[in-house]
């Protein structure tokens, strides 16, 4: 019997471009007369392709006896075969898996460090709450194992382990721990990897390690170490804030020494989360904030003005972070986001809103609010959505602490009313409704304004014009009627109204 | 933390499928590679390479960060526990490393061997943390393992796969007729 290879699987998909399925359906009978076989190729091949169909969207649960069949051979070749298919397909539903325990309790004593790397993969992927405890104790006991190549990959697996076995955290902590001395950098990096992660969830319980990275921070010239050590003192700030103030000088040195991109944006990036708990008990600045908030905003500019996009996207990202504690270092370089706002980008176009609405004083507001009406009509999508939320949130923020002339703003929303092509939002429809109604009902001066502007909404839908009645005008038309209605003095003023002179009651109602 | 790795081509063909963090059946897995692709896809490549909050399965923190090169999308699905220039250059050392495995790789090594590059990977990221970035020390455990695979291929073994799994499959089989 000729059995096809992976090779002749994946041709005859390509040769039956158009329709594949009944190809692939005759492959799969095919491939379930080959898992019987007693020829360990022919099994393994099988499972290879299986693997391969699981990729393009075909279930393969059904073999997974059979993959464990593969996955136990004494074959190197076949091992890994079966290997990747459990990695790719085993679940906690797969009721053999556990059938895997004592395969991989046996390969982790092999003479093979690769052997026991393919081992430990696997529970990697595979690891349920039953199979992680009964391996833990193994793999634990692989962390001081001469071969540092197992000894990285022992240190990963961990945190997989506590994941869905809590309780081993306790039992094994010390040991990872203890890896940070490890006489191998590589080793070093992968035990600050998997603290970094626990950090992240629990960062208190992991305090007590902070004088060790502190020593990490200024001796290790691994770059990709140097990386995790910062976000984990970043992550230890909010739990320690005298961390905070002992953090700036060693980044900052790292900030001017480094040429590494990477790390130096971390760093800032960590430097800006810091920053907000480095005042003291009397709310006054440390003497080092001002020198390093500096050399953090030139920093940012720098990749702001740089013509790589991810730089500036990162720029705009840790300008965003050093807003929160020093807006006025931000506020400087206005003119330089503005122009990012016209990006092609909208990645980028979202973060440049994003620092603007955040910059904005009562001084800037209107000319910043006509630039971005400006925008909003180029706009599109879910981009124009966004720029209209933050339009009204700037206007409207702390009972419009920044607004001085609520005539302009009413004129404003209903430019953003009468703008519509295209925005099926129902909630961008409702907050303009809403804010019109609330500026109307908060400011008695503006009354007779806003009558006039919604009366004229109101004739202009119903003498039929170009305006489209979609969603977004309903909402507002609603608004428009409510206001016109409860402030009906002011129509007597209004030109133009049906029904010839003065106030018609009914009009009124 | 990855939560994946995805290579796509121009037209959205998956070549690599790897969940750090699971996605159950075979049908949202699929669903999920053609959202990535859509987002991606849109982008010119003069656009940044990061892209936002945009798959719901993974919630509001998690960043696509990818590459174009040529006919195919290399993109890791990250959160913020991970260096956005870090994962940038990461994806630059898989593709070196693939390049020196296969010799000048193009899309069709990737069609044809999807599982060497899967066993590439392993060697650099595991469980969805960074195992390796240091070149050299990826491909000579790829090198090494190459090497162990072949040589198996050639041995006649004496005893066939392991006697337990064999012996539960027996008592299996015979339930099974038994019903």
């Amino acid at each position: 019997m000729f059995e096809k290879t992976l090779q002749d699987l994946v041709k005859g998909i390509r040769a039956h471009k158009r329709d594949p399925s009944a190809f692939i359906s005759q492959s799969i009978a095919e491939i379930k007369l080959e898992l019987r076989s007693v020829d360990p190729f022919i099994k393994a091949q099988a499972v290879r392709k299986l693997t391969y169909l699981q990729m393009i969207g075909y279930d393969m649960s059904w073999a997974a006896f059979s993959v464990i069949e593969v996955m136990t051979s004494a074959r190197f070749g076949h091992k890994r075969v079966g290997y990747l298919a459990a990695n790719q397909t085993f679940t906690e539903e797969t009721d053999v898996i556990l059938l895997t325990t004592n395969h991989l309790k046996k390969e982790f004593n092999s003479g093979n460090q690769y052997d026991i790397g393919l081992a430990i993969n696997c529970l990697a992927n595979i690891a349920t709450p039953d199979l992680s405890r009964d391996l833990l104790g193994d793999v634990s006991a692989l962390l001081t194992h001469q071969r540092s190549y197992v000894r990285k990959k022992a240190l990963l697996v961990m945190y997989k382990l506590f994941i869905n076995y809590p309780q081993g955290l306790r039992l094994c902590f010390d040991r990872i721990r203890d890896r940070l001395d490890d006489t191998d950098s590589g080793v070093v990096s992968c035990a600050v990897n998997i603290i970094c992660e626990l950090a992240d969830k629990n960062p208190r319980n992991y305090l007590a390690l902070a004088p060790r990275f502190f020593r990490l921070l200024t001796t290790s010239s691994n770059n990709w170490m140097l990386i995790k050590v910062v976000k984990l003192l970043g992550s230890l700030v909010p739990e320690e804030p005298r961390l905070a103030r002992k953090l700036l000088e060693p980044l900052a040195t790292i900030i001017q020494n480094t040429a590494a991109k990477s790390l130096l944006y971390e760093c800032i990036h960590t430097v800006t989360l810091a920053l907000p708990f480095t005042k003291k008990e009397d709310g006054s600045e440390s003497r080092a904030v001002p020198v390093v908030v500096k050399l953090c905003a030139d920093n940012l500019r720098n990749f702001i003005q740089d013509p790589d996009q991810n730089l500036k996207y990162l720029g705009l990202v840790g300008y965003v972070n050093l807003m929160q504690s020093h807006p006025r270092a931000v506020a400087e370089s206005r003119e330089l986001v503005l122009a990012c706002l016209t990006d092609d980008d909208v990645t980028i176009r979202t973060r440049a809103l994003e620092l603007l609405t955040g910059m904005v004083t009562k001084r800037t507001l209107e000319e910043l609010v006509v630039q971005l009406l400006k925008h909003v009509v180029a706009a599109e999508g879910a981009y124009r959505e966004d720029l209209i939320a933050k339009i009204v949130l700037m206007c409207s923020r702390d009972k419009y602490a920044f607004l001085v002339d609520f005539q302009w703003y009413t004129g404003a929303l209903v430019e953003l009313a009468r703008m519509d092509h295209g925005c099926r939002s129902a909630a961008t429809g409702a907050l303009l409704a809403s804010q019109l109604i609330d500026v109307a009902l908060r400011v008695e001066s503006v009354r007779a304004f806003a009558v006039e502007a919604m009366a004229g909404l109101l004739l202009e839908s119903m003498g039929g014009s170009s305006v489209n009645l979609n969603s977004n005008l309903t909402e507002v038309l609603l608004a428009a009627a409510w206001i016109v209605g409860e402030y009906g003095a002011h129509v007597g003023k209004i030109r133009g109204v049906r029904g010839g002179s003065g106030v018609d009651s009914g009009w009124a109602r | 933390m990855i939560k994946a790795v995805v290579i796509v081509n121009n037209h959205g063909k998956p070549r690599l499928v790897k969940f750090y963090k699971t996605v159950t059946d075979e049908d949202a897995q699929q669903s999920v590679i053609r959202r990535i692709f859509q987002q991606v896809a849109q982008r010119p490549d003069n656009f940044c390479n990061y892209l936002e909050g945009s798959i719901p399965e993974w919630g509001e923190g998690t960043k696509l960060i990818y590459r174009h090169y040529a006919t195919l999308y290399f993109i890791f699905a990250v959160d913020s526990q991970e260096s956005d220039l870090g994962i940038l250059d990461l994806i630059q050392v898989f593709v070196e490393a693939l390049d020196k495995c296969f010799e000048n790789v193009c899309e069709l090594d990737l069609i044809f061997h999807s599982d060497r590059v899967h066993y590439v990977l392993d060697e650099m990221i595991m469980g969805g943390m960074v195992l390796e970035t240091n070149i050299n020390a990826v491909l000579s455990a790829v090198n090494d393992q190459s090497k162990l695979h072949a040589a198996s291929m050639k041995v006649q073994l004496s005893t066939p796969s392991a006697p337990s799994v064999q012996a539960v499959k027996s008592i299996m089989d015979g339930a099974l007729t038994r019903r």
